[in-house]
């Protein structure tokens, strides 16, 4: 039980009309996600990221296999209260309000009354709409405000798994950073963050393991540090180190049969440079 | 229990929410009250034809704004929320699909509602307004006094906007039933509609053919026994013709036209909720 989500054999297929044939989205996918495991579901579009999403969140009918939540079979209500879900565009009814929005989805979770308000309010503090903000009609707010007000409604029932859906897309580097920093924030919770992403570097800032699917099959999964440290490789970055120094260093390798792969000045990330570009109140 | 009510309550509210906050509602309900106040306009008429002018054209208008207001609301139920994504959001959390079905129905009631109640008033203040105007110019006699107050202040009145009320809760499930089923809004309106004018041919047809004496093969009379089980009469509500034209209408009667409006509500509601429950969203 120490299982946040599993599926087994997972396979959907759609039907194209009446004589269009049938499309096969994911095929035979077993996946299992680990409890405070950040979980990345990766692959290029129509990958068949979204269709296991919404297989798992039981919005979608498994042509074959299943999939489970928290040992409840998905699509149930004991397995849908574990679950909290943030779709890839907002598509939230906007003629709410911030607060609304999540009292709405609070509503739909069974939840009532001062526990509600309170939940709202804590939500709404969390990710950064408190206040004026939240009272605001959500045709008024920009996509990374959205994205967080999406956020907090998902988060409204405090489910066990976060689902994520391409949280980021859309989604200017700043809002992007805030997103990312709450991902990391909810694992400190406990939470469980199952996301698709096909933005790979913010996917190597948050997620444990990750799986890669490509037209509905699984290709590759495992931890981001076996997939990705190169074996039999070592990298030092240093600083100080003169030029005669660095020469001397290097003959001094090669003459012990080390064959040098790269060697360059460290550079920061174009992500970290524009940000820390910001005035500080905007960083914020 | 507790939760399923609140969920229920919490899908009909965001319902109703949502079409309050459309423009579209507002300038139905204005076109609406705008055919009402404008009926109190003809004066030609003895004072009799002019009530009944104004009720006829103030139930009507009531019938039809509420078609109009039920049709598109309805049409925005499941397709709507398919178009515009919202119902991943929605049924992805602890909401069973019957209690999203028959929240969404509620929403759907309470607006009628509050459109039926906005426009039967106005309804009345036209014909209270009216009945202060005949009295001064023709109610020096107070036996014609009387009887202006008794065209005016017609208890009938609440029969008739309780049939319109009725009816428009049998087109609003119809509605729902469609939007389980359809993929696009304009499906749904054409459905309903559809269904709508079967349901006030069906008796006329049905009389037609049983004055003309033809016998039928065992299939057509199936089909057609098939059809008027499946798609209710609305030549029923021609009680408030009745109630228009003066005739006395008994609660009964009116009663029995609800019963069987509840019944087919039910039924189409249940269908909505199997229809909708295998449905991959």
């Amino acid at each position: 039980m120490n299982l946040a989500v599993k599926t087994q054999g997972l396979r959907k297929e759609f039907a194209l009309g009446w004589f269009g044939g049938r499309l096969l989205a994911v095929e035979g996918l077993d996946m299992e996600v680990k409890r405070g495991e950040v979980f990345g579901l990766l692959g290029p579009n129509g990958s068949g990221k979204s269709t296991a999403m919404k297989m798992i969140l039981g919005l979608l009918r498994p042509t074959e296999g299943r999939a489970e939540v928290c040992g409840y079979r998905a699509g149930t209500i004991h397995a849908r209260r574990q679950i909290g879900f943030l779709p890839e565009n907002p598509y939230f009814p906007n003629f709410l309000s911030g607060v609304e929005l999540v009292r709405y989805y609070g509503k739909l979770s069974g939840m009532g009354g001062s526990k509600l308000e309170a939940r709202i309010e804590e939500l709404m503090e969390l990710v950064r709409l408190g206040r004026e903000a939240g009272k605001r009609p959500l045709r008024t707010y920009s996509k990374g405000m959205l994205q967080r007000a999406g956020l907090a409604g998902a988060l409204v029932g405090d489910p066990e798994v976060l689902m994520l859906d391409e949280p980021t897309a859309g989604v200017d580097p700043a809002g992007s950073r805030e997103i990312r920093d709450l991902i990391l924030e909810l694992r400190g919770r406990g939470k469980t963050v199952i996301f698709s992403s096909h933005l790979l570097e913010q996917v190597e800032d948050v997620a444990d393991r990750v799986i890669i699917l490509h037209r509905g099959k699984k290709l590759r999964e495992g931890r981001l540090e076996d997939l990705l440290s190169h074996k039999g490789e070592w990298q030092v970055r240093m600083q100080g180190i003169a030029d005669g120094d660095r020469r001397e260093l290097r003959v001094w390798l090669e003459n012990r049969g080390v064959r040098i792969v790269s060697e360059s000045a460290p550079r920061e990330r174009l992500e970290d440079y524009f940000l820390r570009s910001l005035p500080q109140e905007v960083r914020k | 229990m507790i939760g399923c009510l609140r969920r229920l309550l919490a899908v009909a509210g965001n319902t109703f929410l949502e079409a309050v906050r459309q423009k579209v509602f507002a300038v139905l309900l204005l076109f609406g009250l705008v055919i009402v106040g404008g009926a109190n306009y003809f004066t030609e008429f003895s004072f009799q034809e002019q009530f009944k002018f104004l009720k006829d054209l103030g139930y009507a208008s009531i019938g039809l704004t509420g078609l109009l207001i039920g049709l598109l609301g309805a049409a925005q139920l499941i397709p709507g929320e398919i178009e515009k994504r919202t119902i991943l959001t929605a049924l992805c959390r602890p909401l069973r699909r019957w209690e999203f079905i028959w929240g969404k129905y509620l929403g759907l009631l309470f607006l009628l509602g509050l459109m039926v109640g906005i426009m039967a008033t106005a309804v009345w203040a036209v014909l209270r307004w009216k009945e202060g105007q005949l009295i001064a110019s023709e109610g020096s006699d107070p036996a014609v006094a009387d009887l202006i107050r008794g065209e005016a202040r017609d208890p009938r009145m609440l029969q008739a906007v309780f049939l319109i009320g009725v009816k428009l809760a049998v087109v609003a499930a119809m509605a729902v039933f469609f939007s389980t089923i359809a993929t696009s809004t304009t499906f749904v309106i054409a459905m309903t509609l559809m269904v709508y004018l079967i349901g006030h041919l069906q008796s006329v047809a049905r009389e037609q053919w049983l004055e003309s004496g033809e016998t039928a093969r065992w299939w057509v009379k199936s089909f057609l026994v098939v059809v008027s089980l499946l798609i209710p009469d609305f030549n029923l509500y021609n009680l408030i013709d009745e109630i228009v034209a003066g005739n006395a209408v008994h609660w009964r009667a009116t009663l029995e036209v609800a019963g069987y409006s509840v019944v087919y509500i039910f039924v189409l509601l249940v269908a909505a909720t199997v229809a909708f429950e295998g449905r991959d969203i």
